[in-house]
């Protein structure tokens, strides 16, 4: 909602009070101040001049040269204007100015007569699309001004970013009895209550739908004259940024925003049988050509205008080329009414048509301020455009509703607010703005809310209004006296932060993506056409197919963020993510929602680590399982004890992702279950990632595992007595795998081993082609006593025993 | 030999003073001190000495010894540090290289605000839940009294999975469930991703939120204030300007917006505070009887107050951040800013 300063003025003395300070009366009203901005300020170099004398100039079919008087200067200008005379006060730029189009003024000459200076036309201020001639201005004004301030342009326009329960406040009235209220100035309206006594003979109005039209008035202006609006209806209009069309329509639109009320003018020529009818369209009444020259279709349930034939009008939305005024106009039917909010609301959607009418009406228009803002326009008709008309109309309000009463409780308010008030207080703060109040009893308060506020319609509300005018920041300050009691715990949402915290310290940064992404990366993924994580929920309204559908899995994402880091030159690259995938189950119902844990690595290990101290070295799978690895070991799932711990795999056929290098996969497993994959991504995958560097992966069932049984920390005794360690070198076929040594140590059961692992993997020469040396360390340990070389003796060879023949390996000699 | 001493004793001293290198020490000490060295000499002479001389010669004999030791020990040591300088002279490390720091990684600045503003709300013992992406327009809207057809509905731009399944437009549906499945007294805040479809330089179509709500017998607006200036005064500074404003959300009454002087321009106005000096940093307000009534409570007993917290605008008055687009990028030279 916009309005001027002078604007307002009209109706509520200003005088003493700054723009800024009623812009911060209103805001602090909840009528929140977008802008205030000096409105024409581009004129402002522009100033008024007298035409001394105009001659043609030689050689030209219509240029004059004019000698015109600017204050004390007198200036030759070079005019094409045809109405370029002697006396005429026009507006002139001086050299050095720019118009509103840009066009800046130089002092120049025209067929060799020099010009210092331009005569402008409207269009060419910006004031209207005449471009027939210069301005002219009333003869009276002196010459050399300021053209915005003798014109009176020079004004500020405020911008309210109205909410939507105060359909009240888009209008300049309803702005100035807020600041009326405020600041205990009276408030005067153009029109206050007008009704119509006589009804019309020359027209009739039905309303077939009294629920979603509870009141229509009319009233017929003959003979009004199409034209321009005078210089300062149409400067008010083009500083809260609207276009004047024409006298009819501007003072439609002028008293829409005045009373917030709007009107439409019909051309009375065109309503069949001088008749309005307010119905539904009928059948048959399919489409009908709004004036924006649009074609729209019709449902049964529709509200429409309409004349003794056809529709005229869609209700309350916009109003039809077949009955428009036009240049030709002179009898106009003005209609001014209120409709059902929900009904123009669904109607406006449907239509997708939104106007500053259909604004008014879906939040709700004062039904008992109809005729008082018919009034003011039809006297508007009679003076700007030459009407003239009776007191005769129409006024069909079967929809009046009784005024509410409500009971606001003192004590309540005083509770609900959080100080002590008392009737008086609360009687002179609503009766501030109009809200009439009566003492019931002790306690209670009896408010009639006026017709224009819609919003107040409960015990609650009037709370409100109570806050509002005290003043938000003069309500005291509390604590909540509660009783004490702890908050329980989300344990999914402690482990994330744990998790996240783990990753953070290993260097790994939180990446968050957007919960939907484009279809095609499920393509780009490779991923089987039976892919469960095919079957994804669809937005109906995507802002793009790159937002189209909500995300079933986190890696497509992460990619994403790889490409754009090592498009920005970094090129080491460790992110994590924990969100949510999500499954759709069955048409308008919820998805399953599920968090996931992923993570990707790419480029050099250290990051940005000093290569002064990190040599460069490439990550690898062994960087993405030791890195799940840490992660589950510290939030204690890996632990031995555990009846089920979580366990790698080498996936099978079935199990293997298929962006996955098939050499580098992992799975995570519990038992048979399945809680994550890891693995080294195919190159070609990448590439349609925009990805030519190797990146890893990790995608954990986080819900899943976030739910596991962890291991208690529990203390174990520190050992006494010293270990003994033994390094065994083997030299075995190439297919042994290392984890299998380990786990047949680890399952040998030799009480004395404490520890096994493996410290060295070589191949080549001296190794004979088909086989690698392992090297391994056995730490032996006893809780009772020191080892003997003889105690020890006696299962490592046990150890080395088994570990040969088991695995075709011999003893490497030293 | 009195006077042999005494030369004996200021030779030392003298060749002590000139000796420079570690290496000649031993020489010296077998010169002087050693057997057949000149304190030898002198003291196999002492037999010859008268018996009644001997004694008081021995001790002074002794005395000279002790002193040209301790004049040697002391040049010793002298001698010694010096070598020890001058080695750690030579191993000298240049301090001004940089520390061998370990690689980290950085929590996203939405986390890390989000994480702060639970923490404070924690603090005051409210507990933390969290709902669906994914609601019901239900509890998106009708729970929260906003029919269909309601003009607050344009103030969600809302993403729609199906006619009646949405994405949600705020964290409050979690008000309604968590009422709806518990008796007051609730002190409640749940953080999470919400929805609009709107996209442009200061929105995502994606952002979070942290909602809040206290419901108990006797909640007022003095204590909303309360509670949000505490916040308000933890997440920024403490004597930092704040204001409450009138404001509309369909699900509270009254409803107010709190705004924080502009952290940019302290207050003076600015083209990030719209040259109001006011930054709006969060939406509150009383519970709504409408709301209470839905979900079974009697407004007429229970009072209570919520408010939705923006983070990602929360960051960017934190952090100084002037693109949103920034947030989901995960450009690591943005995320290891903070």
């Amino acid at each position: 909602m916009k309005f001027t300063l002078d604007w307002l003025q009209e109706y509520v003395n200003t005088d003493g009070i700054s723009a800024a300070e009623i812009a911060d009366h209103l805001t602090m009203l909840g009528l929140e101040v977008d802008a205030v901005t000096e409105v024409f300020s581009e004129l402002a170099p522009l100033q008024t001049a007298l035409v001394l004398s105009a001659s043609p100039l030689p050689d030209s079919d219509h240029l004059q040269v004019c000698e015109v008087a600017v204050g004390p200067e007198t200036l030759q200008i070079v005019c094409g204007a045809p109405n370029a005379r002697k006396g005429l006060v026009t507006t002139i730029a001086l050299p050095g100015a720019v118009l509103p189009g840009g066009l800046k003024i130089k002092a120049s000459k025209v067929r060799g007569v020099a010009s210092s200076g331009m005569l402008c036309s409207e269009r060419e201020l910006g004031l209207s699309t005449d471009h027939a001639g210069i301005m002219e201005l009333p003869p009276d004004t002196p010459h050399g001004q300021s053209f915005v301030k003798t014109a009176k342009l020079a004004d500020t326009m405020i911008e309210v970013d109205l909410t939507p329960n105060r359909p009240d406040c888009a209008s300049v009235i309803g702005i100035a009895r807020e600041i009326a209220g405020i600041t205990g100035r009276p408030l005067c309206l153009p029109v206050e209550s007008a009704a119509i006594t006589t009804p019309s003979r020359e027209f009739s109005v039905t309303v077939e739908s009294p629920d979603l039209c509870p009141r229509y008035a009319a009233r017929l202006i003959k003979g009004v004259k199409i034209g321009p609006s005078p210089l300062w209806l149409r400067a008010r209009l083009l500083a809260i940024g609207q276009r004047p069309i024409n006298n009819i329509v501007d003072i439609t639109n002028y008293v829409m925003m005045e009373y917030g009320q709007p009107l439409h003018a019909f051309d009375f020529r065109n309503l069949a049988g001088g008749k309005i009818v307010v119905r539904t369209p009928r059948p048959g009444e399919e489409t009908f050509t709004t004036l924006d020259g649009t074609e729209r279709k019709l449902d049964a349930d529709m509200l429409m205008i309409c004349d003794g034939d056809r529709p005229v009008a869609v209700a309350g939305i916009m109003g039809g080329l077949n009955s428009e005024v036009s240049n030709e106009t002179t009898d106009i039917l003005l209609e001014s009414a209120c409709f059902n909010p929900v009904s123009i609301r669904k109607t406006a959607r449907r239509l997708n048509l939104a106007t500053e009418a259909s604004y008014r009406f879906e939040r709700g228009v004062d039904p008992d301020g109809t005729v008082n803002a018919m009034d003011r326009a039809v006297a508007l008709f009679c003076e700007i455009a030459g009407g003239s008309c009776g007191p005769e109309g129409m006024d069909v309000y079967d929809g009046r509703k009784s005024p509410l009463s409500l009971s606001l409780r003192i004590s309540r308010t005083s509770d609900l607010i959080g100080m002590d008030l008392d009737a008086d207080r609360i009687t002179k703060l609503l009766e501030s703005i109009a809200l009439r109040c009566t003492r019931k009893d002790e306690d209670t308060i009896t408010v009639t809310p006026p017709s224009f506020r819609v919003d107040i319609e409960r015990e609650a509300d009037l709370v409100e209004e109570v806050a509002r005018l005290i003043g938000y920041n003069s309500i005291p300050t509390s604590l909540p006296q509660v009783g004490l009691s702890y908050p329980e715990q989300d344990k999914a949402r402690l482990k994330r932060h744990e998790a996240c915290r783990i990753l953070t310290a290993i260097g790994f940064t939180e990446a968050i993506n957007y919960s939907f992404t484009a279809e095609d990366h499920l393509e780009k993924l490779e991923l089987a056409a039976d892919d469960q994580r095919r079957s994804v929920v669809r937005l109906l309204n995507p802002l793009s197919e790159e937002q189209a559908i909500l995300r079933s899995l986190l890696l497509p994402g992460l990619l994403e963020n790889v490409k754009r880091n090592i498009s920005f030159q970094t090129t080491a690259v460790k992110l994590f993510e924990v969100g949510k995938v999500f499954t759709p189950t069955g048409s308008n119902e919820q998805p399953i929602e599920k968090t996931r844990l992923a993570g990707v690595l790419s480029g050099n290990l250290h990051g940005t680590g000093s290569p002064l101290y990190f040599k460069s070295q490439p990550v690898d799978i062994f960087d993405a399982k030791g890195a799940v690895e840490f992660l589950l070991d510290e939030l204690r799932l890996l632990d031995a004890s555990l009846p089920e711990p979580l366990s790698f795999r080498i996936p099978s056929a079935d199990q293997l992702e298929n962006f996955a290098d098939p050499r580098q996969a992992l799975i995570l497993c519990k038992d048979a279950q399945v809680l994550g994959t890891l693995g080294k991504i195919q190159k070609d995958i990448l590439k349609r990632f925009g990805i030519k560097h190797d990146v890893y992966y990790f995608d954990l069932d986080f819900e899943t595992i976030c739910a596991l049984a962890a291991a208690p920390k529990a203390f174990s005794a520190l050992p006494v007595y010293p270990a003994v360690k033994r390094d065994i070198a083997l030299l075995l076929p190439l297919h042994i795998s290392a984890g299998e040594l380990l786990h047949a140590v680890a399952d040998s059961r030799e009480k004395l081993i404490e520890h096994c692992e493996i410290f060295d993997i070589y191949t080549g020469k001296p190794i004979k082609d088909g086989y690698k040396s392992v090297a391994l360390s056995i730490t032996y340990r006893s809780a009772d006593k020191t080892l003997t070389e003889k105690n020890v003796e006696k299962s490592h060879q046990k150890i080395l025993a088994m570990l040969t023949s088991r695995f075709e390996g011999a003893i490497r000699e030293a | 030999m009195e006077q042999e001493l005494q030369r004996l004793q200021d030779e030392a001293r003298q060749e002590l003073n000139a000796l420079t290198e570690i290496a000649q020490l031993e020489d010296f000490r077998i010169r002087f001190l050693g057997r057949k060295g000149s304190f030898g000499t002198i003291m196999r002479s002492l037999g010859s000495a008268t018996p009644e001389d001997r004694p008081r010669l021995g001790q002074l004999a002794n005395t000279v010894k002790a002193e040209i030791e301790r004049l040697f020990e002391e040049k010793q040591s002298a001698l010694s540090a010096g070598a020890a300088a001058a080695k750690a002279d030579r191993d000298r490390v240049d301090l001004t290289l940089p520390g061998r720091q370990p690689t980290i990684g950085k929590l996203h600045p939405v986390t890390q605000i989000m994480n702060e503003v639970c923490a404070i709300f924690e603090g005051l013992g409210f507990s933390v839940a969290e709902g669906p992406d994914v609601e019901h327009d239900h509890y998106n809207f009708e729970a929260l009294n906003i029919p269909a057809h309601h003009p607050a509905r344009d103030m969600h731009d809302t993403f729609y999975v199906s006619e009646s399944i949405l994405l949600r437009t705020h964290t409050s549906p979690m008000q309604a469930r968590i009422m709806e499945a518990q008796q007051p007294p609730l002190r409640v805040i749940a953080p999470g991703k919400v929805y609009r479809c709107d996209s442009d330089i200061t929105h995502t179509p994606m952002f979070h939120q942290v909602e809040g709500f206290l419901v108990d017998k006797k909640v007022s607006f003095a204590d909303l204030k309360g509670v949000l200036t505490v916040f308000t005064q933890k997440m920024f500074d403490k004597d930092l300007a704040l204001r409450f404003r009138p404001s509309f959300f369909p699900f509270t009454e009254p409803s107010a917006e709190v705004d924080i002087a502009c952290v940019f321009c302290g207050g003076k106005g600015c083209r990030v505070c719209k040259r109001t000096g006011w930054i709006e940093i969060l939406g509150s307000g009383m519970i709504d009887p409408e709301v209470f009534k839905m979900v079974g409570y009697d407004p007429d007993i229970y009072s209570g107050f919520a408010f939705g917290v923006g983070i990602e605008r929360m960051a960017m008055l934190k952090y100084g951040i002037n693109d949103i687009r920034l947030y989901y990028e995960n450009d690591l030279r943005f995320l290891s800013q903070f």
